[in-house]
């Protein structure tokens, strides 16, 4: 491409691009596009398959935003509209994607009307990426004039003055290709937890304190001490900071609702133990009262107002899905799992206290964010939330733990 | 203005799409961030870089307790106090003289140098945060001031500059934002064979087939850690030295390529094709 005006007229063509990526959730800016703009001036850019590498590296700093890039760029350079789903996934009846190539295969007599019942899912979704695939064969390779081709919604329609001519690809693959390859869709912040990430995430948590040897010189002091030893010197030496963080771990281990997440609490709590030196571990019924206990089979009780006495910068992480019949949670006397007699304090208060006492106190549970409203028991789940910042049991709600229980 | 084009060592082999990107963030004068599992050659890159280029290298191994300061310079306080007290005696070293006690962090050097250098910044991600936003400034301008003299080190020639992190998601935005970012995905069988090869070019290829293979059909188990490639390199070394070709069923060996107790349990007791959860 040429340098000067050609680039002018390239930049006004990656407004749209902009506007498109924004719109997929990737955040460009117009810095970015300044910073584009630069890359092409300098001639870094001779082929599509170098603009596809170097506009990610302006535009994307995330990986979880690539597969995002990668959908925007193949419907804006080649009109090809990607799914945000991977191959295989049943979302894919759910995208509007699958939806208007349904509508155009009925039209185009390729499918019959009633293909939905007709034909079983599975086909359907071969199908679908079987023409995906044709599509993109059907780019591959040649020279192409960047967005004036004919089925890209964005209205460049062959109006050469608007379009950038690229030529070849540059020895490696095409970036058709490699969009292709989806390679960043595991990365996406929706994606359930696995030990791998699960591990990684919780390494972020730190809370600094003064500890072990002193090796530490303190200058200030030193040098006044010094001072006044007439000036023998007097080395002042102090801690240095180490991590030091202490957990609370408190687990619904009990009833019915909790049982789908067996699993997923035995990993988390493996995996805190290994993170977290000093941690501890208490477990309840449904909901919290005046005491916890120690044991899984809860024999051996913990009351709360003993944990209450620990340090105010206890981390607690609470661990259930906060789902019960509301008498449980609000009325005196409402524990399920024992005869707490009717002079019983309701649940909230102890709920109220333990929030009050701890501001790192965070509530983690198993079930999915979007269900939060709707499913059973749905009340008591946001009347806690009121109470404890809650987080569900994904890649994104275990770092938003761990930001807001690492907060200072 | 002196272009540098990477185009990867006989111990390195590069994908194009990295290179590409390698000699676009040079091009560009920008900092680079590698990000990646381990084993994918994050921290190998700079150290190719440097080598193929012809230009020196600047380490610095990031710790959890590093204050961002002491990656610039560091003051020895002690000695010089030792010299005020007793004297500097032969060494040279004169008590008035402030740089006479510094001692430069790699930072430091890089930005000193009269010469292009490859700057490293070695799982940045250990770092906290408010340390990460100090760099920032440092790395963006390439200058840092020195505290006690007030004195500002700036450099005359832009190092190349290469960082590396194992999380994805903890860097700031802000950091982010003024960096080039790279995911390195972990390399195809394809690209794994042209690795081993530049490792062992003169190994018996039914066996490094047989390791691949083996190694490829591993890592799809879901371990908790995976093995990567240096496990993979490390593990045909051994191979070779032990003259076996490893069969699918009972690979010999097996703890080169499996570290974690757990995983290699799990791996004899052989319900390791089960992923836990989705």
């Amino acid at each position: 491409m040429g340098k000067g005006e050609d680039a002018r007229t390239a930049s006004a063509l990656f407004v749209d691009f902009v506007a498109l990526l924004r719109e997929y959730g990737v955040p460009a800016s117009v810095k970015d596009l300044l910073e584009l703009n630069q890359g092409l001036e300098k001639g870094l850019v001779e082929s599509l398959d170098d603009l596809y590498v170097f506009a990610r590296l302006c535009f994307v700093r995330r990986a979880e935003h690539m597969d995002a890039y990668e959908r925007a760029f193949a419907l804006y350079f080649f009109g090809i509209d990607l799914p945000p789903v991977a191959e295989g996934d049943p979302e894919l009846f759910q995208t509007k994607q699958f939806r208007e190539w349904l509508e155009q295969q009925v039209r185009a007599g390729k499918l019959p009307p009633r293909a939905v019942w007709e034909l079983d899912p599975e086909e359907l979704m071969r199908r679908f990426w079987d023409t995906v695939r044709e599509q993109m064969e059907g780019h591959h390779g040649g020279s192409r004039w960047i967005g004036t081709g004919g089925n890209s919604p964005f209205g460049h329609s062959g109006n050469a003055a608007r379009g950038v001519r690229v030529y070849g690809e540059s020895g490696g693959r095409s970036a058709l290709k490699v969009i292709g390859d989806r390679r960043y869709i595991q990365y996406s912040d929706a994606v359930t937890l696995r030990e791998e990430n699960l591990r990684q995430a919780l390494e972020t948590m730190k809370h600094m304190k003064a500890e072990g040897p002193r090796d530490r010189l303190n200058l200030d002091e030193t040098i006044r001490r010094t001072a006044r030893n007439g000036g023998e010197i007097d080395l002042v030496f102090e801690r240095d900071l180490r991590d030091k963080i202490s957990v609370v771990l408190l687990i619904d281990n009990g009833g019915y609702s909790m049982r789908p997440f067996i699993r997923l609490t035995q990993m988390l709590f493996t995996k805190l133990h290994e993170r977290f030196e000093d941690l501890t571990t208490y477990y309840f019924h449904n909901t919290i009262y005046e005491k916890v206990w120690v044991d899984f089979r809860r024999v051996r009780a913990f009351p709360i107002e003993t944990l209450l006495t620990r340090r105010q910068d206890t981390r607690i992480v609470i661990f259930g899905d906060a789902t019960m019949a509301p008498e449980e949670l609000e009325l005196p006397g409402g524990a399920l799992a024992y005869w707490g007699g009717a002079a019983q304090l309701p649940s909230t208060y102890w709920l109220n206290r333990l929030a009050e006492r701890f501001r790192h106190a965070c509530w983690l549970n198993p079930i999915p964010k979007d269900q939060w409203d709707s499913t059973y028991g749905a009340y008591t789940l946001n009347r806690i939330r009121r109470l404890f910042h809650m987080e569900d049991m994904t890649l994104g709600g275990i770092k938003g733990m761990v930001e807001f229980l690492s907060e200072k | 203005m002196k272009t540098y084009a990477f185009e990867g060592t006989d111990k390195y082999y590069l994908d194009p799409e990295l290179r590409a990107i390698v000699n676009m963030a040079l091009a560009m004068e920008k900092p680079l961030i590698l990000t990646g599992e381990a084993g994918t050659g994050k921290t190998q890159l700079a150290f190719e870089v440097a080598r193929a280029l012809g230009m020196r290298l600047e380490v610095l191994r990031c710790k959890s307790t590093i204050k961002g300061e002491e990656a610039c310079y560091t003051q020895d306080t002690v000695l010089r106090l030792n010299d005020a007290r007793f004297g500097s005696g032969k060494t040279g070293r004169n008590v008035e003289n402030f740089y006479d006690y510094v001692i430069w962090g790699p930072i430091g050097r890089a930005f000193r140098a009269d010469e292009k250098v490859v700057l490293l910044l070695d799982e940045i991600d250990k770092t906290e945060s408010d340390v990460q936003d100090n760099l920032l400034d440092i790395l963006d301008e390439c200058q840092f001031t020195i505290r006690e003299v007030n004195e500002t080190i700036k450099a005359a020639i832009r190092p190349a500059i290469f960082i590396t992190s194992d999380a994805k998601r903890e860097l700031s935005d802000p950091f982010l934002r003024r960096c080039y970012c790279h995911h390195i995905a972990f390399p195809s069988p394809d690209d794994m064979r042209r690795i081993v090869n530049l490792h062992y070019p003169d190994t018996n290829p039914k066996l490094l087939k047989a390791a691949t293979d083996i190694f490829y059909e591993l890592r799809g188990r879901g371990f908790e850690k995976p093995p990567a490639t240096s496990e993979l390199l490390n593990w045909i070394g051994a191979l070779e030295i032990a003259d076996r070709i490893p069969e699918p069923e009972d690979p010999p060996l097996i703890g080169v390529l499996l570290k974690r107790a757990g995983d290699i349990q799990r791996f004899r007791k052989g319900d390791a094709g089960r992923r836990p959860y989705y």
